[in-house]
């Protein structure tokens, strides 16, 4: 059991007095394992929101959000402990500035579990365990998280949750502003982690690519509402992505133009250019 | 957090708000040296009314204006009785003695005790602590049998009656006034004003522009570093940090784990504000036109000599009598 969410909406108040609906009637089941999910949409289709309802930063203004068990509503009671759900369900915010501030990076990254009463020496050994889960070594422990470049950063933010061992991670655009060789190792990373641990890992993203590479499922959101929950590859062959202002993954894009210009339909979408080239050398050719 | 309001600025459509910034400013310091000028008793009244009027005409709550004097309450008491208590000149209106003695002690430590219990279980805090204050002194004043600890004498003159009244309508009117300033004035235009007031000052190498830009950029970033503030509580709390609960000692880290972010995005943001504005070749004194510009109205020109006159109808008077 994961996180369930059962008609959840969710809206700000506009300076004018007005409500801004940020996500609107909601329903979607998460497993804790073996799901890779990924969460597209345009800038400000609730995203952000709906993540942050997921570890009971926000609770819901109408419907009921259920995080491994507790059910999180409008008129939940009082006294219902969000702090460790917080623990279950880590939280990788877009940018790292917003988290990294001690001295070094072993500080910051125990910081996380030492919260949740896990004892220093254990929360050590884990730094030293996640910081080469990242791609870094451990001579990165001893430096201060502010010289580190940007790529780095962010790393370190990721490695800083994934000290809490938390059974769902969720990440924010975690490859925004990185070059295309840190962002695949990034996502290899994630996908490392997925396989070894089978924990469930949800991935906000823009990158088509990503979705259409990685994800096992993929959530799109559009004007707050959910419009499509499903495989990636169903989504691109069969839904109408341009209402929602998505865009094809290179791969079919290439794709697509081969079939236009040979006049000729393959007959399954590629899984990557290799297959494509095989593909299209049994096919068209 | 999201809607947070600068300044005390209400929207309205009175006269005050089709008022030119600079004149309002002007105005506000011509009235309150005209505050400060009165020393006749009929005559602030007659001041204390044109402000109630101005408050009434612009249309404005005086709800709104007296929240703006709570704060200063205590410091009107505080002169108050300064004033009664320590003049005397003038005739002696009222003496009496205050007499501490073994048998009334007792009385008044319960009276206090009391207080400090009930106090929680009062809506009017203010008002029962007067009255508490009002039952010592009474007590003191009236029932004094036994041994005496101590004893003083309280006289209050007439002069220290009226001193106390000055005091306590100047204050108020001051705090009225710049009331009905900011919350009819935008910040942005307030500051405009103030610039363009402050811009004689150049003549002795003070820059006034420089000023006001600088508290504009402030202004302008008290809701974007709110808002900052408030994302970098949610990654905090994505790592356990729980800003309700905790002990002492957690709550310092849970506000470094807030202040340093804090600190490092401000810089940031600084540099990246200043790299903008050099790309827009903004250079430091130089002459520059403005998006907003103030205009002076038939209005401001009235009112100025309104206000202009009740000055020196003011200096008049106090000449004269």
């Amino acid at each position: 059991m994961g996180i369930q969410f059962e008609h959840v909406s969710y809206g700000y108040h506009s300076i004018e007095g007005g409500l801004f609906q940020a996500i609107e009637n909601i329903n979607v089941s998460i497993d804790a394992v073996g799901e890779f999910i990924t969460l597209i949409g345009e800038t400000g289709s609730g995203k952000s929101t709906m993540v942050q309802h997921m570890n009971a930063l926000m609770t819901p203004q109408s419907g009921q959000v259920t995080i491994f068990g507790v059910k999180l509503s409008k008129n939940m009671k009082k006294d219902t402990k969000l702090n460790p759900l917080r623990q279950k369900v880590g939280l990788v915010f877009q940018f790292p500035e917003y988290q990294l501030f001690e001295e070094t990076v072993l500080k910051d990254i125990i910081f996380g579990p030492k919260n949740f009463k896990v004892p220093e020496k254990e929360a050590i050994q884990r730094a030293k365990e996640v910081i080469k889960l990242v791609g870094l070594d451990e001579t990165y422990l001893e430096r201060s998280p502010f010289n580190l470049s940007g790529g780095e950063k962010k790393r370190v933010s990721i490695a800083g949750i994934l000290a809490m061992e938390p059974d769902i991670l969720i990440l924010d655009e975690p490859t925004s502003g990185l070059d295309p060789k840190g962002r695949d190792r990034l996502l290899d990373l994630f996908m490392d982690i997925h396989q070894k641990t089978k924990k469930t890992i949800i991935v906000i993203t823009h990158d088509m690519n990503t979705v259409y590479q990685y994800a096992s499922r993929v959530l799109v959101l559009n004007k707050g509402s959910l419009v499509y929950d499903g495989l990636p590859k169903e989504l691109f062959s069969e839904q109408n992505i341009i209402d929602w202002n998505l865009d094809l993954p290179d791969i079919l894009h290439l794709k697509k133009h081969l079939e236009e210009k040979y006049q000729k339909k393959l007959s399954r979408s590629p899984n990557s250019t290799k297959d494509l080239f095989l593909l299209v050398k049994e096919e068209l050719i | 957090m999201k809607n947070i309001v600068i300044g005390q600025y209400v929207p309205g459509n009175s006269f005050l708000y089709r008022m030119d910034a600079r004149s309002k400013l002007l105005a506000l310091v011509v009235l309150m040296a005209t505050a400060f000028i009165i020393k006749d008793f009929y005559h602030m009244i007659g001041m204390v009314l044109l402000v109630g009027f101005i408050l009434v005409a612009g249309g404005l709550s005086v709800t709104r204006i007296m929240r703006g004097l709570k704060p200063v309450l205590i410091l009107l008491l505080f002169t108050f009785s300064f004033q009664m208590l320590f003049v005397n000149t003038g005739e002696l209106l009222y003496t009496t003695d205050l007499t501490l003695t073994l048998y009334n002690l007792p009385i008044m430590m319960g009276i206090i005790i009391f207080w400090m219990i009930s106090k929680k279980y009062v809506k009017f805090r203010f008002i029962y602590l007067l009255l508490a204050v009002f039952g010592v002194l009474a007590l003191l004043a009236t029932f004094a049998p036994g041994g005496v600890i101590s004893s003083s004498r309280v006289q209050i003159y007439s002069d220290g009656v009226l001193g106390a009244f000055f005091i306590m309508m100047r204050l108020i009117i001051i705090v009225t006034l710049s009331t009905i300033l900011t919350l009819s004035t935008k910040p942005t235009d307030l500051n405009l004003g103030l610039e363009r007031i402050l811009k004689p000052l150049s003549i002795i190498k003070i820059n006034a522009e420089e000023i006001a830009m600088i508290i504009s950029i402030a202004l302008r970033y008290i809701p974007t570093l709110l808002d900052e503030a408030n994302k970098i509580m949610l990654a905090q709390a994505s790592r356990g940090v729980d800003f309700k609960e905790g002990k002492f000692k957690d709550k310092i880290m849970q506000i470094i784990s807030l202040l340093v972010p804090m600190f490092i995005i401000s810089f940031k943001r600084s540099d990246e504000l200043a790299n903008a504005m050099e790309a827009r070749n903004f250079v430091p004194g130089r002459n520059r036109t403005r998006l907003h510009v103030l205009k002076w109205n038939y209005v401001d020109t009235f009112v100025m000599i309104v206000v202009t006159l009740v000055f020196a109808i003011s200096v008049v008077i106090r000449v004269v009598m």
